[in-house]
């Protein structure tokens, strides 16, 4: 690793140097992600392996610099103006960027994952239901919590759609229940101040009975903190995605179950709906434009087989 | 302890009181351990920016190296090649590196602090996503290193191990800035160079000097911080952390010309930050209102200590 | 520099001669198309006159050499011509009307115009944009896009007009000095001026590219454009001017009219009164040479090469004009400026000084002309600068010892009877003459070899002035080398041991107690040149 550190700014400028000399002849798909993270991990490995039965195509995996729209736009517009036969994009910000999008969607075949732009010329969207992921993160609260209790929410940006579908999908489950969510913490995606939320939540409620974790770094905080505080066990912890902390704490059953996405599959699915489009099959794209991936609940029974697949795919 | 200093502690007095009277969880052991913790974390580093401020100058890298050192730091240890104490002392001398290289770009080739610091904002923190390949650096699940992380994490009944730090080398850095011909070198620069270079200071020796003090304290601050998210996305750890650090010290008294500042009131400063983000938390304001509280307190405590100190100064005129 | 009042009584005979002087005015001056008059202008700032009653008149296409010692009210004079200082008394007028109060617009709008010391101009933009800056030719359109090619345009003629061998879109920084000064005075042709004020404007320029400038000033005159020329150098004057104004002490003391120009007049009216010598021989003969400059060079006149020693006991006062180069050369022998050439020696082994630091461990201290800048730290307090030289050794282990500090700056206190109430108060809260002896104090505190003073009393009361001068004594007859440089002609005969006389960067001549006479200290001043032409 300290050789890897002392190499870097050779590997950087090589790594430009490369960029350049993408061969042309083949037809090219991008997977366009919002910023970087693990979680894309796992869709660039489902792109590797499409890439394996896609040999006509050049698949590439692209990650702006910085989770900007400005920035996300610009790559883009790169990509389109090199010559992309069409593009998969997890929009920054889907809302405020339809112009933009459909900019890039009048000019080659657009595509969208993770968070959707339903106002946009995009052919479909492929991904989860961030409200079908909540309402399973409200049904293992239900499960967990048959005497009812009062669960406190953790997030990264609780206005942003997919933390606030995740939100409402849960309460939709869990309304007329002795089950209630009373209060949301954001975070701004600061890792500190996610514990500390956690904490602050703790000591303002120290009868809260279940914390949920929303975003994929908010359960691992919550485990530490309870694990510090020694209420790991007492208090219920609801998980999403799939940090290897929370696979810890499920397997452990510290955490009562984790709901994940998958990714892998949006990559891998993805390109090869996009490049059956380009090759003229329409067949794969429902009415509604929605080709919906479906959320699993991870709990005690499935987690070790959930683990060996995601090594699998990652290692791969 | 001067007028600004107690007019600071004056309001995180008040600001505490009203926050008790409302939620008296406030005062509660684990909520003050909690906050004593993250006022250690966030403190370590504003102390080291404050001397870089006192110098005159402005370190702009703080979060890219807290994110950067964080990274280097989890993955040494993770990897377990090494043992903590001498991932630890690499981290150090790495800041310490760092600093020693801001502090000659400075000096040496003439560069404006902004500039020299603000480009090592965007190179740590694109080295940092690098090392990682944009991933998130984390111990692996029920990971342990028990010593490590009694000394950083732990707590002494109830005081967070990071207070201690934070009250020891404030200590440390109080005596060099208040006591040592350092500290004295450094108020002089800071204030005017020229006069100090004219009574025979070795004048970029000492802004250097600040500088790799402020680098060496960030690298401590970011192993304290790693081991309290034990996990770091490079990407987003640290981000706007200098400006904590900068409004941290200038709060405390330091001017951003320069050739002012003390401890005390960095540390004061600090508490009033913490203390106002544990306020949003526990009376429960919707948390996207963080900043905009944060910013309108420390603006009503401008202004009201500014206005105290007039009335003061008119009174005081009057019965002249 | 305004002069004190208590500058010395003028002789009798010279105040009749500045009598006559002014009622030779309205016949001189008094020319049909005189467009500005000035009538007993004066100038007084807390305890100090720096004007008395000048009359001034300024007739179109007319040369007046302004002449004067430093601080003989010249700069106070052109200050309110420009309009940034209000005369205190005197009326002003301007094509027979009278004006009250003379703004910088107003003068600006009179026609007046400055090429000044140190030019004003923006050395990244080009010439032509420097000429017409703030009113530059547009394209038009909401934008106010400027007109490139019709400011090139506009400003050829003015350039051409002065000789100038550059294009107008030449940039400011690719110029020489002289270069610039041409753009400086089409600027003001471009603004119509009808007075153009030179400040030592041959200063910083060679033989040749002076020439030029002075054939400048013919065009201008022969476009009926007035310039009063200030200049220390008595035979441009004599060359360039129609009629000589001499200030002397704020007063008008003589207007010569173009036959009477002669060196050895104006220098006799410069100078005007005798001054003594302060202080009695030192206590004991100076001693061994404890600074010596041995041909040494500076950036400031790399052809031009100094040397001289300072003894053991002596103050050796080293006079010259404003950049004649003095203040570069102490700068240099303190670490502040690279020698080029030559080399320093210090108790007679060469010395390589090219830090202060170096300097200081040397023993070589210097108190600085500008003392708020450099000398102190205002919002110090008064023990911590006492101490700022010396902190390492009134401390332990790199911790400062307070009392030891306090107890140092108690001490110096009395020494030096700094007047303050305690030294916890700030530097910047004493007068002008304590806050010198703090930084005094810091020097003393140590063990000086020679002390440097740059212009020691600038600014200074009279009281303090002499305690200065007291100490400087006290320090001399402690076998300290003592260097003063002073542009006060009173101070440099009055306290000096010898004199050394700077003059473009040389030393012109060396004088002893028996030849301290101000017209000898100026003539040297001036250039050798100089003394040849006052013995003709």
């Amino acid at each position: 690793m300290k050789l890897r550190l002392a190499t870097c700014a050779l590997m950087i400028t090589a790594a430009f140097a490369a960029t350049g000399a993408n061969a042309q002849d083949k037809k090219a798909l991008a997977f366009v992600v919002n910023g970087a993270s693990d979680f894309w991990k796992l869709a660039e490995a489902g792109v590797k392996k499409a890439q394996e039965e896609l040999p006509n195509y050049d698949l590439q995996f692209k990650y702006p610099e910085q989770a900007a729209a400005a920035v996300q736009q610009r790559l883009m517009d790169d990509l389109v103006a090199a010559g992309v036969s069409a593009v998969m994009v997890s929009a920054v910000d889907p809302k405020s960027s339809t112009d933009a999008l459909n900019k890039v969607g009048a000019q080659v075949p657009l595509f969208t994952t993770d968070s959707d732009a339903p106002d946009t010329n995009r052919i479909a969207y492929i991904g989860s239901s961030n409200t079908d992921a909540g309402k399973q993160a409200g049904e293992i609260a239900l499960k967990a919590l048959p005497d009812g209790g009062k669960c406190i929410g953790f997030v990264g940006l609780p206005g942003a759609d997919n933390a606030r579908e995740r939100i409402e999908g849960m309460k939709s489950v869990i309304a007329g229940s002795k089950v209630e969510l009373v209060d949301v913490r954001g975070d701004d995606i600061d890792m500190t101040r996610a514990k500390r939320n956690v904490e602050d939540a703790l000591a303002a409620n120290p009868d809260i009975d279940c914390m949920v974790g929303f975003y994929s770094y908010n359960p691992p905080r919550i485990y530490e903190v309870l694990k510090e505080s020694g209420k790991l066990g007492e208090i219920t912890i609801v998980a999403f995605d799939e940090d290897p902390i929370t696979l810890g704490g499920v397997k452990e059953g510290t955490i009562a179950a984790t709901v994940v996405q998958q990714p892998y599959e949006w990559g891998y699915q993805g390109m090869k709906l996009m490049a059956k489009y380009l090759e003229g099959d329409k067949s794969m794209v429902p009415d509604n434009k929605l080709v919906i991936v479906p959320t699993k609940i991870i709990d005690k029974a499935n987690v070790d087989a959930f683990e060996a697949e995601l090594k699998a795919r990652i290692g791969g | 302890m001067n007028r600004k200093d107690l007019g600071l502690l004056i309001l995180i007095l008040v600001v505490g009181t009203v926050v008790a009277i409302i939620n008296p969880r406030f005062l509660s052991p684990v909520n003050l351990s909690n906050t004593a913790n993250l006022i250690g974390l966030f403190g370590i580093f504003a102390l080291g920016q404050a001397f870089v401020i006192i110098s005159g100058g402005i370190e702009l890298s703080v979060g890219s190296i807290i994110a950067l050192l964080g990274v280097i730091f989890v993955d040494l240890v993770s990897l377990g090649t090494v043992n903590w104490s001498v991932a630890f002392a690499a981290v150090l001398a790495l800041g310490c590196l760092i600093g020693l290289v801001h502090g000659l770009l400075i000096t040496k080739a003439r560069l404006q602090p902004f500039v020299v610091t603000l480009c090592g904002l965007l190179i740590y923190r694109g080295v940092a996503r690098y090392y990682t390949d944009d991933a998130t650096a984390g111990f692996p699940f029920g990971a342990s290193f028990p010593t490590l992380e009694w000394l950083v994490a732990g707590r002494f009944y109830g005081i967070p191990h990071s207070l201690i730090a934070f009250i020891i080398i404030t200590i440390i850095m109080a005596v060099v800035l208040h006591r040592s011909v350092f500290g004295r070198y450094l108020f002089a620069v800071g204030k005017n160079e020229e006069a100090a270079r004219y009574s025979g200071i070795h004048t970029s020796r000492i802004i250097t000097a600040a500088y790799v003090i402020c680098c060496g304290l960030t690298a401590v601050a970011a192993v304290f911080i790693a081991m309290y998210t034990r996990s770091i996305s490079p990407s987003s750890h640290g981000n706007f952390y200098e400006l904590y650090a900068i409004a941290a010290a200038v709060l405390g008294g330091c001017s951003l010309r320069g050739g002012e500042g003390s401890i005390i009131g960095v540390v004061l400063g600090t508490v009033l930050l913490q203390v106002l983000q544990n306020l949003v938390n526990l009376l429960g304001i919707p948390s996207s209102l963080n900043f905009a509280v944060m910013g309108s307190v420390i603006l009503l405590g401008v202004l009201a200590d500014q206005q105290f100190y007039r009335t003061r100064k008119s009174v005081a005129r009057a019965a002249g | 520099m305004p002069r004190t009042e208590q500058a010395g009584p003028l002789p009798a005979g010279l105040l009749r001669r500045s009598c006559m002087a002014a009622t030779l005015t309205p016949i001189i001056g008094g020319m049909p198309h005189s467009f500005l008059a000035l009538t007993g202008i004066s100038k007084l700032y807390p305890g100090v006159t720096a004007l008395d009653g000048v009359d001034l008149r300024v007739s179109a296409g007319e040369v007046i050499g302004l002449v004067g010692e430093n601080g003989a009210g010249k700069s106070t004079l052109m200050k309110i011509l420009g309009g940034v200082v209000e005369a205190t008394g005197g009326e002003i007028e301007i094509d027979g009307d009278r004006v009250d109060r003379l703004s910088v617009n107003g003068s600006m709008r009179a026609g007046i115009a400055f090429v000044h010391q140190e030019l004003n101009l923006f050395d990244n933009l080009s010439a032509a944009a420097n000429i017409f800056i703030g009113r530059e030719p547009l394209k038009g359109g909401p934008l106010r896009l400027i007109d490139t090619e019709a400011l090139n345009r506009q400003a050829k003629p003015l350039l051409d007009q002065l000789g100038a061998d550059f294009r107008p879109d030449t940039k400011v920084a690719d110029l020489s000095l002289a270069q610039m000064q041409l753009v400086e005075i089409a600027k003001a042709l471009s603004l119509k001026a009808r007075l153009v004020i030179m400040d030592e404007p041959t200063s910083s320029l060679t033989v040749t590219e002076t020439n030029r400038l002075l054939a400048v000033i013919g065009r201008l005159k022969a476009e009926r454009v007035a310039v009063i020329f200030i200049s220390h150098r008595l035979g441009e004057v004599k060359q360039v001017a129609d009629r000589v104004a001499v200030l002397r002490d704020g007063r008008l003391v003589a207007e010569l009219a173009r036959s009477e120009i002669e060196t050895g007049t104006m220098i006799r009216h410069m100078i005007g009164r005798d001054l003594k010598t302060l202080y009695g021989p030192p206590a004991a003969p100076p001693g061994h040479a404890v600074l010596e400059l041995a041909d040494v060079r500076t950036s400031y006149r790399p052809d031009q090469a100094a040397s001289f020693s300072v003894r053991a006991g002596e103050i050796l006062g080293l006079a010259g004009l404003v950049g004649s180069g003095r203040t570069e050369l102490a700068r240099a022998v303190f670490g502040l400026e690279p020698i080029l050439g030559g080399e320093i020696r210090i108790d007679g082994r060469k010395v390589g000084l090219r830090s202060p630091r170096e300097a200081i461990q040397h023993g070589v201290y210097l108190v600085p002309e500008d003392r708020k800048r450099s000398g102190l730290i205002l919002s110090f307090r008064i023990s911590h600068n006492i101490s700022l030289a010396s902190l390492k050794s009134l401390s332990r282990r790199g911790i400062v010892d307070g009392a030891a500090e306090r107890r140092e700056a108690e001490a110096q206190k009395k020494n030096l009877d700094i007047r303050c109430l305690d030294t916890t108060a700030e530097a910047g809260s004493l007068s002008g003459g304590n806050q010198q002896k703090v930084v005094l104090a810091k020097w003393l505190s140590m063990q000086p070899r020679v002390l440097i003073f740059d212009e020691p009393t600038r600014g200074i009361d009279v009281g303090a002035k002499n305690e200065i001068y007291r100490l400087m004594r006290e320090l001399s007859d402690r076998g300290v080398g003592i260097l003063m440089i002073s542009s006060d002609m009173e101070e440099v005969i009055g306290v000096s041991d010898r004199i050394a006389v700077m003059h473009e960067g040389a030393i012109a001549g060396f004088l002893d107690r028996s030849q301290f006479t101000e017209e000898n200290v100026l003539s040297l001043a001036v250039g050798r040149a100089a003394i040849r032409e006052a013995a003709e």
